[in-house]
Protein backbone atom coordinates (compact mmCIF):
# COMPACT_ATOMS: atom_id res chain seq x y z
CA UNK A 1 0.00 0.00 0.00
CA UNK A 2 1.50 3.37 -1.01
CA UNK A 3 0.97 6.49 1.22
CA UNK A 4 1.46 10.56 1.14
CA UNK A 5 5.05 9.84 1.63
CA UNK A 6 5.85 7.76 -1.06
CA UNK A 7 4.28 10.97 -3.46
CA UNK A 8 7.57 12.82 -4.82
CA UNK A 9 6.15 13.42 -8.26
CA UNK A 10 3.35 15.83 -9.68
CA UNK A 11 2.18 18.77 -8.73
CA UNK A 12 1.79 18.34 -5.15
CA UNK A 13 4.48 16.60 -3.11
CA UNK A 14 4.21 15.08 0.23
CA UNK A 15 5.82 17.93 1.85
CA UNK A 16 2.58 20.19 0.99
CA UNK A 17 0.01 16.99 1.50
CA UNK A 18 0.90 17.51 5.42
CA UNK A 19 -0.66 20.45 4.87
CA UNK A 20 -4.53 20.88 5.64
CA UNK A 21 -5.51 23.27 2.24
CA UNK A 22 -3.60 20.74 0.33
CA UNK A 23 -5.19 17.84 1.62
CA UNK A 24 -8.42 19.40 0.37
CA UNK A 25 -7.50 20.25 -2.75
CA UNK A 26 -6.13 16.21 -3.23
CA UNK A 27 -9.65 15.38 -1.80
CA UNK A 28 -11.52 17.36 -4.41
CA UNK A 29 -9.41 15.73 -6.89
CA UNK A 30 -10.47 12.19 -5.71
CA UNK A 31 -13.73 13.31 -5.39
CA UNK A 32 -14.53 14.56 -8.88
CA UNK A 33 -12.52 11.57 -10.26
CA UNK A 34 -14.67 9.19 -8.18
CA UNK A 35 -17.98 11.31 -9.64
CA UNK A 36 -16.39 10.76 -13.44
CA UNK A 37 -15.35 6.87 -12.68
CA UNK A 38 -19.02 6.41 -11.37
CA UNK A 39 -20.11 8.29 -14.75
CA UNK A 40 -18.46 5.79 -16.87
CA UNK A 41 -19.43 2.81 -14.74
CA UNK A 42 -22.85 3.37 -14.09
CA UNK A 43 -24.20 2.91 -17.89
CA UNK A 44 -23.02 0.10 -17.94
CA UNK A 45 -23.95 -1.39 -14.67
CA UNK A 46 -27.57 0.26 -15.50
CA UNK A 47 -28.21 -1.78 -18.34
CA UNK A 48 -26.50 -4.93 -17.05
CA UNK A 49 -29.58 -4.72 -14.19
CA UNK A 50 -32.20 -3.73 -16.31
CA UNK A 51 -32.11 -6.58 -18.50
CA UNK A 52 -33.00 -8.69 -15.82
CA UNK A 53 -36.35 -6.60 -15.01
CA UNK A 54 -39.66 -7.63 -16.52
CA UNK A 55 -40.87 -5.37 -18.93
CA UNK A 56 -43.83 -3.98 -16.01
CA UNK A 57 -40.54 -3.40 -13.69
CA UNK A 58 -39.30 -1.00 -16.67
CA UNK A 59 -42.10 1.40 -17.00
CA UNK A 60 -43.43 1.20 -12.80
CA UNK A 61 -43.88 4.22 -11.45
CA UNK A 62 -42.36 5.22 -9.30
CA UNK A 63 -38.74 3.84 -11.35
CA UNK A 64 -37.32 0.67 -9.73
CA UNK A 65 -33.66 0.66 -10.21
CA UNK A 66 -33.03 -2.89 -9.18
CA UNK A 67 -34.79 -6.13 -10.64
CA UNK A 68 -37.10 -8.29 -8.47
CA UNK A 69 -34.99 -11.38 -8.66
CA UNK A 70 -32.04 -12.07 -10.97
CA UNK A 71 -33.26 -15.47 -13.15
CA UNK A 72 -31.22 -16.93 -16.20
CA UNK A 73 -33.92 -18.10 -18.13
CA UNK A 74 -34.70 -14.69 -19.77
CA UNK A 75 -30.76 -14.37 -20.27
CA UNK A 76 -31.14 -18.06 -22.26
CA UNK A 77 -34.34 -16.99 -23.84
CA UNK A 78 -32.85 -13.84 -25.68
CA UNK A 79 -29.58 -15.80 -26.72
CA UNK A 80 -31.81 -18.04 -28.31
CA UNK A 81 -34.25 -15.89 -29.86
CA UNK A 82 -31.76 -13.19 -31.47
CA UNK A 83 -29.41 -16.54 -32.52
CA UNK A 84 -27.05 -13.89 -30.90
CA UNK A 85 -24.29 -17.44 -31.57
CA UNK A 86 -24.47 -16.55 -35.00
CA UNK A 87 -23.72 -12.83 -34.86
CA UNK A 88 -20.71 -13.67 -32.40
CA UNK A 89 -19.66 -16.53 -34.65
CA UNK A 90 -19.44 -14.21 -37.46
CA UNK A 91 -18.13 -11.11 -35.56
CA UNK A 92 -15.12 -13.58 -34.45
CA UNK A 93 -14.18 -14.33 -38.00
CA UNK A 94 -14.37 -11.06 -39.25
CA UNK A 95 -11.83 -10.04 -36.28
CA UNK A 96 -9.48 -13.09 -37.09
CA UNK A 97 -8.96 -12.31 -40.17
CA UNK A 98 -8.67 -8.46 -40.21
CA UNK A 99 -6.18 -9.78 -37.90
CA UNK A 100 -4.30 -11.79 -39.72
CA UNK A 101 -4.31 -8.86 -42.73
CA UNK A 102 -3.47 -6.53 -40.74
CA UNK A 103 -0.36 -8.23 -38.99
CA UNK A 104 1.05 -9.98 -41.67
CA UNK A 105 0.44 -6.60 -44.44
CA UNK A 106 0.68 -4.12 -42.58
CA UNK A 107 3.86 -5.82 -40.51
CA UNK A 108 5.61 -6.83 -43.50
CA UNK A 109 5.27 -3.32 -45.35
CA UNK A 110 6.91 -2.24 -41.91
CA UNK A 111 9.67 -4.46 -41.98
CA UNK A 112 10.43 -3.39 -45.35
CA UNK A 113 10.54 0.23 -45.06
CA UNK A 114 12.86 -0.07 -41.45
CA UNK A 115 14.97 -2.89 -42.26
CA UNK A 116 15.14 -3.78 -46.57
CA UNK A 117 14.90 -0.55 -48.10
CA UNK A 118 14.93 -1.43 -50.89
CA UNK A 119 15.71 0.86 -54.14
CA UNK A 120 12.83 3.61 -53.46
CA UNK A 121 12.04 3.34 -50.48
CA UNK A 122 11.62 6.62 -50.35
CA UNK A 123 8.92 7.06 -52.36
CA UNK A 124 7.18 4.08 -50.41
CA UNK A 125 7.60 6.62 -47.57
CA UNK A 126 6.21 9.17 -48.55
CA UNK A 127 3.23 7.37 -50.26
CA UNK A 128 2.41 5.70 -46.83
CA UNK A 129 3.06 9.09 -44.89
CA UNK A 130 0.57 10.82 -47.42
CA UNK A 131 -2.01 7.98 -46.54
CA UNK A 132 -2.04 9.25 -42.89
CA UNK A 133 -2.72 12.79 -44.18
CA UNK A 134 -5.50 11.92 -46.25
CA UNK A 135 -8.98 12.31 -44.86
CA UNK A 136 -11.83 10.45 -45.94
CA UNK A 137 -13.82 11.09 -48.67
CA UNK A 138 -17.20 9.83 -48.79
CA UNK A 139 -17.90 5.91 -48.36
CA UNK A 140 -18.87 5.74 -52.40
CA UNK A 141 -16.39 5.30 -54.12
CA UNK A 142 -15.15 2.53 -52.18
CA UNK A 143 -18.38 0.92 -51.98
CA UNK A 144 -18.60 1.23 -55.86
CA UNK A 145 -15.03 -0.85 -55.95
CA UNK A 146 -15.89 -3.65 -53.28
CA UNK A 147 -19.08 -3.95 -55.75
CA UNK A 148 -17.18 -3.98 -58.95
CA UNK A 149 -13.74 -4.30 -58.13
CA UNK A 150 -11.12 -3.06 -60.82
CA UNK A 151 -10.08 -5.73 -63.34
CA UNK A 152 -11.57 -8.89 -61.85
CA UNK A 153 -15.12 -7.57 -61.89
CA UNK A 154 -16.09 -9.50 -58.96
CA UNK A 155 -18.61 -8.19 -56.57
CA UNK A 156 -17.29 -8.87 -52.86
CA UNK A 157 -19.86 -7.27 -50.48
CA UNK A 158 -21.50 -9.97 -48.64
CA UNK A 159 -18.07 -11.06 -47.76
CA UNK A 160 -15.64 -10.54 -44.97
CA UNK A 161 -12.80 -9.45 -47.29
CA UNK A 162 -13.92 -5.88 -48.15
CA UNK A 163 -13.16 -5.53 -43.88
CA UNK A 164 -10.07 -7.41 -43.82
CA UNK A 165 -8.54 -6.00 -46.97
CA UNK A 166 -9.36 -2.20 -44.76
CA UNK A 167 -7.86 -3.88 -41.91
CA UNK A 168 -4.80 -4.53 -44.08
CA UNK A 169 -4.42 -1.10 -45.10
CA UNK A 170 -3.07 0.66 -42.20
CA UNK A 171 -0.47 3.50 -42.47
CA UNK A 172 -0.34 4.18 -39.14
CA UNK A 173 -0.07 0.94 -37.78
CA UNK A 174 2.47 0.68 -41.11
CA UNK A 175 4.86 3.23 -39.33
CA UNK A 176 4.05 1.92 -36.07
CA UNK A 177 5.83 -1.20 -36.89
CA UNK A 178 8.52 0.46 -38.70
CA UNK A 179 9.48 2.48 -35.97
CA UNK A 180 9.38 -0.59 -33.92
CA UNK A 181 11.21 -2.24 -36.42
CA UNK A 182 13.88 0.38 -36.24
CA UNK A 183 14.77 -0.31 -33.17
CA UNK A 184 16.06 -3.66 -33.75
CA UNK A 185 20.11 -3.86 -34.27
CA UNK A 186 20.74 -4.53 -37.68
CA UNK A 187 23.80 -6.82 -36.41
CA UNK A 188 21.26 -9.10 -36.17
CA UNK A 189 20.07 -8.74 -39.51
CA UNK A 190 23.38 -8.79 -41.19
CA UNK A 191 24.67 -12.12 -39.30
CA UNK A 192 21.24 -13.67 -40.53
CA UNK A 193 22.15 -12.16 -43.97
CA UNK A 194 25.72 -13.41 -43.89
CA UNK A 195 24.94 -16.95 -43.15
CA UNK A 196 23.09 -16.88 -45.98
CA UNK A 197 18.76 -16.42 -44.45
CA UNK A 198 16.76 -14.77 -47.25
CA UNK A 199 15.04 -11.61 -46.18
CA UNK A 200 11.94 -13.44 -45.84
CA UNK A 201 13.32 -16.39 -43.37
CA UNK A 202 15.30 -13.59 -41.40
CA UNK A 203 11.57 -12.06 -40.64
CA UNK A 204 10.01 -15.00 -39.37
CA UNK A 205 13.08 -16.52 -37.86
CA UNK A 206 14.99 -13.14 -36.10
CA UNK A 207 12.48 -10.25 -36.33
CA UNK A 208 9.29 -11.68 -35.52
CA UNK A 209 10.38 -13.66 -32.02
CA UNK A 210 11.63 -10.34 -31.43
CA UNK A 211 8.50 -8.47 -32.92
CA UNK A 212 6.49 -10.02 -29.33
CA UNK A 213 5.52 -6.65 -27.78
CA UNK A 214 4.17 -4.52 -31.06
CA UNK A 215 2.12 -8.08 -32.36
CA UNK A 216 0.47 -7.66 -28.84
CA UNK A 217 -0.04 -4.22 -29.02
CA UNK A 218 -1.47 -4.37 -32.77
CA UNK A 219 -3.55 -7.51 -31.39
CA UNK A 220 -5.54 -5.71 -29.29
CA UNK A 221 -6.27 -2.49 -30.94
CA UNK A 222 -7.51 -4.56 -34.35
CA UNK A 223 -9.74 -6.70 -31.98
CA UNK A 224 -10.88 -4.02 -30.11
CA UNK A 225 -11.43 -1.99 -33.04
CA UNK A 226 -12.56 -4.57 -34.92
CA UNK A 227 -15.43 -5.15 -32.54
CA UNK A 228 -16.56 -2.24 -32.31
CA UNK A 229 -16.74 -1.58 -36.14
CA UNK A 230 -20.04 -0.66 -37.53
CA UNK A 231 -20.58 1.60 -40.88
CA UNK A 232 -18.32 -0.59 -43.01
CA UNK A 233 -19.73 -4.04 -41.54
CA UNK A 234 -23.03 -2.65 -41.98
CA UNK A 235 -22.74 -1.73 -46.01
CA UNK A 236 -20.80 -4.68 -46.59
CA UNK A 237 -22.25 -7.40 -44.64
CA UNK A 238 -26.26 -5.65 -44.01
CA UNK A 239 -29.12 -8.38 -44.40
CA UNK A 240 -26.45 -11.29 -45.36
CA UNK A 241 -25.82 -14.89 -43.01
CA UNK A 242 -22.72 -13.12 -42.13
CA UNK A 243 -24.25 -9.96 -40.27
CA UNK A 244 -22.08 -9.25 -36.92
CA UNK A 245 -23.07 -8.29 -33.72
CA UNK A 246 -22.75 -4.63 -34.31
CA UNK A 247 -25.21 -4.86 -36.92
CA UNK A 248 -27.51 -6.60 -34.80
CA UNK A 249 -27.19 -3.86 -32.48
CA UNK A 250 -28.24 -1.77 -35.26
CA UNK A 251 -30.89 -3.87 -36.40
CA UNK A 252 -32.24 -3.46 -32.50
CA UNK A 253 -32.23 0.48 -32.37
CA UNK A 254 -34.01 0.54 -35.65
CA UNK A 255 -36.79 -1.01 -34.23
CA UNK A 256 -36.90 -3.77 -37.48
CA UNK A 257 -37.06 -6.46 -34.55
CA UNK A 258 -39.68 -7.11 -32.10
CA UNK A 259 -38.08 -7.38 -28.73
CA UNK A 260 -38.75 -5.99 -25.45
CA UNK A 261 -36.56 -3.66 -23.55
CA UNK A 262 -35.24 -5.79 -21.02
CA UNK A 263 -34.45 -7.94 -24.19
CA UNK A 264 -32.69 -5.05 -25.75
CA UNK A 265 -30.57 -4.84 -22.29
CA UNK A 266 -29.44 -8.18 -22.56
CA UNK A 267 -28.42 -8.10 -25.97
CA UNK A 268 -26.14 -4.83 -25.33
CA UNK A 269 -24.78 -6.88 -22.28
CA UNK A 270 -23.38 -9.88 -25.00
CA UNK A 271 -22.45 -7.13 -26.70
CA UNK A 272 -19.98 -5.80 -23.75
CA UNK A 273 -19.13 -8.87 -22.44
CA UNK A 274 -15.90 -10.14 -24.66
CA UNK A 275 -14.58 -7.17 -24.96
CA UNK A 276 -14.85 -6.57 -21.25
CA UNK A 277 -13.09 -9.50 -20.64
CA UNK A 278 -10.66 -9.33 -23.24
CA UNK A 279 -10.27 -5.81 -21.90
CA UNK A 280 -9.53 -7.06 -18.16
CA UNK A 281 -7.43 -9.15 -19.22
CA UNK A 282 -4.98 -7.27 -20.97
CA UNK A 283 -5.76 -3.49 -19.99
CA UNK A 284 -1.87 -3.12 -18.95
CA UNK A 285 -1.27 -3.86 -22.53
CA UNK A 286 -3.51 -1.15 -23.50
CA UNK A 287 -2.20 1.34 -21.50
CA UNK A 288 1.36 0.62 -22.55
CA UNK A 289 0.42 0.61 -25.76
CA UNK A 290 -0.89 3.88 -26.00
CA UNK A 291 2.07 5.17 -25.17
CA UNK A 292 3.60 3.09 -27.52
CA UNK A 293 1.83 3.96 -30.77
CA UNK A 294 2.00 7.57 -30.38
CA UNK A 295 -1.22 9.05 -31.80
CA UNK A 296 -2.54 5.87 -32.99
CA UNK A 297 -6.24 5.46 -30.93
CA UNK B 1 43.41 -10.00 -57.34
CA UNK B 2 41.77 -8.13 -59.88
CA UNK B 3 39.20 -11.01 -60.77
CA UNK B 4 38.17 -11.72 -57.30
CA UNK B 5 36.97 -8.48 -56.54
CA UNK B 6 34.97 -8.54 -59.62
CA UNK B 7 33.47 -11.51 -58.48
CA UNK B 8 33.04 -9.84 -55.53
CA UNK B 9 31.46 -6.64 -56.89
CA UNK B 10 29.11 -8.92 -59.21
CA UNK B 11 28.01 -10.93 -56.17
CA UNK B 12 27.17 -7.89 -54.04
CA UNK B 13 25.44 -6.36 -56.74
CA UNK B 14 23.45 -10.15 -57.45
CA UNK B 15 22.56 -9.72 -53.71
CA UNK B 16 21.41 -6.05 -53.75
CA UNK B 17 19.36 -6.85 -56.80
CA UNK B 18 17.96 -10.06 -55.12
CA UNK B 19 17.23 -7.70 -51.82
CA UNK B 20 15.79 -4.89 -54.11
CA UNK B 21 13.53 -7.44 -55.72
CA UNK B 22 12.41 -9.77 -52.44
CA UNK B 23 11.65 -5.49 -50.37
CA UNK B 24 9.51 -4.35 -53.33
CA UNK B 25 7.38 -8.20 -53.38
CA UNK B 26 7.21 -8.07 -49.68
CA UNK B 27 5.93 -4.31 -49.76
CA UNK B 28 3.75 -5.20 -52.76
CA UNK B 29 0.34 -6.30 -51.16
CA UNK B 30 0.68 -3.28 -48.86
CA UNK B 31 1.02 -0.86 -52.00
CA UNK B 32 -1.80 -2.61 -53.49
CA UNK B 33 -4.00 -2.06 -50.74
CA UNK B 34 -2.92 1.55 -50.20
CA UNK B 35 -3.69 2.27 -53.59
CA UNK B 36 -7.06 0.42 -54.03
CA UNK B 37 -8.77 1.64 -51.13
CA UNK B 38 -7.20 4.94 -49.81
CA UNK B 39 -6.13 6.74 -53.13
CA UNK B 40 -8.48 5.24 -56.00
CA UNK B 41 -11.39 6.10 -53.97
CA UNK B 42 -10.20 9.73 -54.31
CA UNK B 43 -9.99 10.39 -57.68
CA UNK B 44 -12.87 8.65 -57.82
CA UNK B 45 -14.81 10.69 -55.72
CA UNK B 46 -13.43 14.01 -57.98
CA UNK B 47 -14.27 12.46 -61.26
CA UNK B 48 -17.69 11.01 -60.72
CA UNK B 49 -18.59 14.25 -59.01
CA UNK B 50 -18.63 15.60 -62.44
CA UNK B 51 -20.89 13.37 -63.82
CA UNK B 52 -24.83 12.28 -63.43
CA UNK B 53 -24.78 8.85 -62.44
CA UNK B 54 -27.30 6.19 -62.45
CA UNK B 55 -26.58 2.97 -60.22
CA UNK B 56 -23.05 3.47 -60.48
CA UNK B 57 -22.67 4.14 -63.37
CA UNK B 58 -21.88 7.33 -65.19
CA UNK B 59 -24.68 8.45 -67.88
CA UNK B 60 -23.78 12.52 -68.56
CA UNK B 61 -20.70 15.16 -67.57
CA UNK B 62 -23.09 17.63 -65.59
CA UNK B 63 -19.46 19.64 -64.34
CA UNK B 64 -20.42 21.48 -61.12
CA UNK B 65 -23.91 20.67 -61.55
CA UNK B 66 -23.72 17.89 -58.36
CA UNK B 67 -21.98 20.69 -56.46
CA UNK B 68 -24.60 23.23 -57.06
CA UNK B 69 -27.60 20.90 -56.13
CA UNK B 70 -25.79 19.66 -53.04
CA UNK B 71 -25.63 23.36 -51.86
CA UNK B 72 -28.24 25.05 -52.78
CA UNK B 73 -30.28 22.31 -51.15
CA UNK B 74 -32.90 23.79 -48.47
CA UNK B 75 -31.23 21.92 -45.78
CA UNK B 76 -27.13 22.01 -46.70
CA UNK B 77 -27.08 25.31 -44.47
CA UNK B 78 -28.74 23.69 -41.63
CA UNK B 79 -26.57 20.84 -41.73
CA UNK B 80 -23.56 23.06 -41.71
CA UNK B 81 -24.66 24.94 -38.86
CA UNK B 82 -25.40 21.23 -37.39
CA UNK B 83 -21.88 20.67 -37.78
CA UNK B 84 -20.32 23.51 -36.49
CA UNK B 85 -22.99 23.12 -33.22
CA UNK B 86 -21.44 19.44 -33.01
CA UNK B 87 -17.68 20.43 -33.60
CA UNK B 88 -18.76 23.29 -30.93
CA UNK B 89 -20.41 21.01 -28.45
CA UNK B 90 -17.42 18.63 -28.82
CA UNK B 91 -14.67 21.36 -27.76
CA UNK B 92 -16.96 22.52 -25.11
CA UNK B 93 -17.66 18.97 -23.43
CA UNK B 94 -14.87 16.72 -24.83
CA UNK B 95 -11.66 18.83 -24.58
CA UNK B 96 -11.50 19.43 -21.01
CA UNK B 97 -12.54 16.58 -19.21
CA UNK B 98 -10.12 14.16 -20.26
CA UNK B 99 -7.42 17.09 -19.76
CA UNK B 100 -8.26 17.19 -15.89
CA UNK B 101 -9.33 13.87 -16.07
CA UNK B 102 -5.68 13.03 -16.77
CA UNK B 103 -4.17 15.24 -14.22
CA UNK B 104 -5.88 14.78 -11.32
CA UNK B 105 -5.13 11.14 -11.90
CA UNK B 106 -1.26 12.21 -12.41
CA UNK B 107 -1.60 13.35 -8.94
CA UNK B 108 -3.42 10.37 -7.12
CA UNK B 109 -1.52 8.35 -4.42
CA UNK B 110 -3.67 5.06 -4.45
CA UNK B 111 -6.67 4.11 -6.97
CA UNK B 112 -4.57 5.33 -10.03
CA UNK B 113 -4.98 2.12 -12.06
CA UNK B 114 -9.08 1.52 -11.09
CA UNK B 115 -9.27 5.16 -11.99
CA UNK B 116 -7.51 4.32 -15.47
CA UNK B 117 -9.44 0.97 -15.79
CA UNK B 118 -12.75 3.14 -15.20
CA UNK B 119 -12.19 5.69 -17.40
CA UNK B 120 -11.17 3.65 -20.05
CA UNK B 121 -13.63 1.03 -20.01
CA UNK B 122 -16.14 2.92 -21.99
CA UNK B 123 -13.47 2.94 -25.12
CA UNK B 124 -13.80 -0.72 -25.42
CA UNK B 125 -17.93 -0.87 -25.68
CA UNK B 126 -19.07 -1.31 -29.23
CA UNK B 127 -20.10 1.96 -31.05
CA UNK B 128 -23.48 1.17 -31.41
CA UNK B 129 -24.07 -0.09 -28.30
CA UNK B 130 -22.89 2.97 -26.68
CA UNK B 131 -25.63 4.73 -28.43
CA UNK B 132 -28.16 2.63 -28.04
CA UNK B 133 -27.09 2.79 -23.95
CA UNK B 134 -27.36 6.58 -24.15
CA UNK B 135 -30.33 6.46 -25.97
CA UNK B 136 -32.25 4.09 -23.23
CA UNK B 137 -30.74 6.25 -20.83
CA UNK B 138 -32.11 9.54 -22.57
CA UNK B 139 -34.94 7.95 -23.17
CA UNK B 140 -38.75 10.12 -22.18
CA UNK B 141 -40.74 8.94 -19.91
CA UNK B 142 -40.01 6.76 -16.95
CA UNK B 143 -38.12 3.97 -18.24
CA UNK B 144 -35.32 6.16 -18.67
CA UNK B 145 -32.42 6.04 -16.41
CA UNK B 146 -32.34 9.91 -16.18
CA UNK B 147 -35.57 10.65 -15.99
CA UNK B 148 -35.98 7.97 -13.62
CA UNK B 149 -33.47 9.66 -11.30
CA UNK B 150 -35.37 12.63 -11.94
CA UNK B 151 -38.51 11.50 -10.55
CA UNK B 152 -36.36 10.51 -7.33
CA UNK B 153 -35.68 14.36 -6.92
CA UNK B 154 -39.09 15.55 -8.04
CA UNK B 155 -38.90 16.86 -11.19
CA UNK B 156 -41.36 15.22 -14.06
CA UNK B 157 -39.93 13.58 -16.90
CA UNK B 158 -38.54 16.25 -18.98
CA UNK B 159 -37.29 15.44 -22.82
CA UNK B 160 -34.18 14.72 -24.15
CA UNK B 161 -33.27 13.51 -27.29
CA UNK B 162 -36.31 14.92 -28.75
CA UNK B 163 -35.70 18.27 -27.62
CA UNK B 164 -34.46 20.04 -30.87
CA UNK B 165 -31.77 22.68 -29.07
CA UNK B 166 -30.74 19.42 -26.42
CA UNK B 167 -30.03 16.69 -29.13
CA UNK B 168 -26.70 17.80 -30.48
CA UNK B 169 -25.09 18.58 -26.51
CA UNK B 170 -26.36 14.90 -25.59
CA UNK B 171 -25.48 13.18 -29.31
CA UNK B 172 -21.67 15.08 -27.85
CA UNK B 173 -22.14 13.34 -24.18
CA UNK B 174 -22.44 10.10 -24.99
CA UNK B 175 -19.53 10.53 -28.06
CA UNK B 176 -17.20 11.64 -25.23
CA UNK B 177 -18.30 8.87 -22.49
CA UNK B 178 -17.21 6.43 -25.57
CA UNK B 179 -14.17 8.38 -26.69
CA UNK B 180 -12.37 10.26 -24.00
CA UNK B 181 -10.56 7.28 -22.31
CA UNK B 182 -8.47 6.97 -24.88
CA UNK B 183 -7.50 10.78 -25.32
CA UNK B 184 -6.85 10.95 -21.59
CA UNK B 185 -4.22 8.03 -21.84
CA UNK B 186 -2.32 10.12 -24.49
CA UNK B 187 -2.38 13.15 -22.05
CA UNK B 188 -1.30 10.87 -19.09
CA UNK B 189 1.55 9.58 -21.34
CA UNK B 190 2.62 13.74 -21.86
CA UNK B 191 2.30 14.24 -18.58
CA UNK B 192 4.84 11.71 -17.52
CA UNK B 193 7.42 13.43 -19.57
CA UNK B 194 7.11 17.05 -16.93
CA UNK B 195 10.53 17.72 -15.92
CA UNK B 196 9.70 17.27 -11.67
CA UNK B 197 12.78 19.79 -10.72
CA UNK B 198 10.76 22.64 -12.38
CA UNK B 199 7.86 21.66 -9.17
CA UNK B 200 11.02 21.59 -7.04
CA UNK B 201 12.25 24.80 -8.08
CA UNK B 202 9.19 26.92 -8.27
CA UNK B 203 8.13 25.43 -4.42
CA UNK B 204 11.29 26.91 -3.84
CA UNK B 205 10.40 30.04 -5.38
CA UNK B 206 6.69 29.99 -3.45
CA UNK B 207 4.73 28.77 -6.51
CA UNK B 208 1.48 27.67 -5.00
CA UNK B 209 -0.55 24.60 -6.60
CA UNK B 210 -2.72 27.00 -9.16
CA UNK B 211 0.77 28.86 -10.30
CA UNK B 212 2.59 25.67 -10.48
CA UNK B 213 -0.17 24.23 -12.82
CA UNK B 214 -0.65 27.29 -15.01
CA UNK B 215 3.30 28.35 -15.51
CA UNK B 216 4.91 24.60 -15.88
CA UNK B 217 2.05 21.78 -16.41
CA UNK B 218 0.17 23.74 -18.65
CA UNK B 219 2.99 25.29 -20.89
CA UNK B 220 4.42 21.37 -21.59
CA UNK B 221 1.22 20.48 -22.22
CA UNK B 222 0.28 22.99 -24.73
CA UNK B 223 1.04 21.06 -27.69
CA UNK B 224 -0.71 18.12 -26.93
CA UNK B 225 -3.87 19.61 -26.08
CA UNK B 226 -4.18 21.77 -29.56
CA UNK B 227 -2.87 18.83 -31.63
CA UNK B 228 -5.71 15.99 -29.63
CA UNK B 229 -8.11 19.68 -30.58
CA UNK B 230 -7.57 19.60 -34.03
CA UNK B 231 -8.29 15.71 -34.17
CA UNK B 232 -11.22 15.91 -32.36
CA UNK B 233 -12.53 18.72 -34.84
CA UNK B 234 -11.51 16.75 -37.65
CA UNK B 235 -13.05 13.65 -35.95
CA UNK B 236 -16.19 15.17 -34.95
CA UNK B 237 -16.60 17.30 -38.13
CA UNK B 238 -17.71 13.54 -39.99
CA UNK B 239 -19.52 12.48 -36.92
CA UNK B 240 -22.33 10.12 -38.93
CA UNK B 241 -22.39 6.99 -36.85
CA UNK B 242 -23.83 8.20 -33.37
CA UNK B 243 -26.93 10.54 -34.86
CA UNK B 244 -27.54 7.80 -37.26
CA UNK B 245 -28.15 5.15 -34.47
CA UNK B 246 -29.48 7.83 -31.86
CA UNK B 247 -31.99 10.11 -33.56
CA UNK B 248 -31.80 9.63 -37.02
CA UNK B 249 -30.73 13.06 -37.81
CA UNK B 250 -34.21 13.47 -36.12
CA UNK B 251 -36.11 15.45 -34.47
CA UNK B 252 -37.08 17.32 -37.83
CA UNK B 253 -33.38 17.04 -38.91
CA UNK B 254 -32.05 19.20 -35.76
CA UNK B 255 -29.04 16.42 -35.50
CA UNK B 256 -28.32 16.25 -39.46
CA UNK B 257 -24.55 16.25 -39.84
CA UNK B 258 -22.57 16.54 -42.84
CA UNK B 259 -21.23 13.39 -42.49
CA UNK B 260 -25.04 11.46 -41.85
CA UNK B 261 -26.26 13.54 -44.92
CA UNK B 262 -23.87 12.00 -47.48
CA UNK B 263 -24.95 8.85 -45.70
CA UNK B 264 -28.27 9.55 -46.25
CA UNK B 265 -27.51 10.93 -50.13
CA UNK B 266 -25.92 7.65 -50.93
CA UNK B 267 -27.64 4.72 -49.01
CA UNK B 268 -30.66 6.02 -48.27
CA UNK B 269 -31.89 7.90 -51.81
CA UNK B 270 -29.41 6.37 -53.73
CA UNK B 271 -27.56 9.84 -55.21
CA UNK B 272 -23.99 8.45 -55.32
CA UNK B 273 -23.02 11.50 -57.43
CA UNK B 274 -24.66 13.75 -54.91
CA UNK B 275 -23.45 11.73 -51.82
CA UNK B 276 -19.52 12.62 -53.40
CA UNK B 277 -19.67 15.85 -54.59
CA UNK B 278 -21.04 16.54 -50.72
CA UNK B 279 -17.45 14.24 -49.93
CA UNK B 280 -15.66 16.66 -52.13
CA UNK B 281 -16.51 19.68 -50.35
CA UNK B 282 -15.80 18.22 -46.70
CA UNK B 283 -12.83 16.41 -47.95
CA UNK B 284 -11.27 20.04 -49.58
CA UNK B 285 -11.51 21.51 -45.94
CA UNK B 286 -10.28 18.16 -43.90
CA UNK B 287 -7.13 18.28 -46.18
CA UNK B 288 -6.70 21.90 -45.15
CA UNK B 289 -7.15 20.74 -41.26
CA UNK B 290 -5.42 17.53 -41.05
CA UNK B 291 -2.39 19.39 -42.93
CA UNK B 292 -2.02 21.64 -39.79
CA UNK B 293 -2.46 18.70 -37.69
CA UNK B 294 0.33 17.20 -38.77
CA UNK B 295 2.18 20.39 -38.80
CA UNK B 296 1.83 20.27 -35.41
CA UNK B 297 2.16 16.83 -34.55
CA UNK B 298 5.71 16.73 -36.56
CA UNK B 299 6.24 19.79 -34.08
CA UNK B 300 5.21 18.22 -31.03
CA UNK B 301 5.85 14.56 -30.78
CA UNK B 302 8.95 14.84 -29.46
Amino acid sequence: MKTFSDKTNGLLNFMELKQFRYRIIYGIMMALLIIVSLACLLPILWIVLSGFKTPAEMYSIPPQLLPSGFSLEPVKNIWVKVNFFKYFGNTLMEICGALIFDLVINGLAGYVLSRIRPKGSAVLETIVFGTMLLPSVSMVPLYMTFVNMPILHINLTGSFLPLWMQAGCNAFTIMLFRSFFNGIPMDYLEAARIDGCSNIKIFFKIILPLSKPIIVVETIFCVIYSWKNFMWPYLILGSTERETVSILLYQISSGSMSITMPEIMLVIMFSIIPPGLFYALFSKQIMGGMNMSGIKG
Amino acid sequence: MKALEAKKHKRSRSTRFRNNLSGWALILPSVLLLFLIVWRPVGMAFYYSLFRLQGMKAVEFVGLQNFKDVITDTAFLQTVFNTVKYVFWSLIIGMPIPFFCAVMINEMVVGKGFFKFALYLPVIVPTVATCLIWKLLYMDGEGGLINALLYFVGIGPADWLSNKTLTIPLIIVAATWQGFGSTLIMYLAALQSVDQNLYEAARIDGAGFWKRFWHILLPHMRGIILLMAIRQIIGVFQITEQPLVMTGGGPNGASMSLGLTNYFYAFQYGQFDKSMALGVVSFLFLIGLTFIYFKLDRKFSE
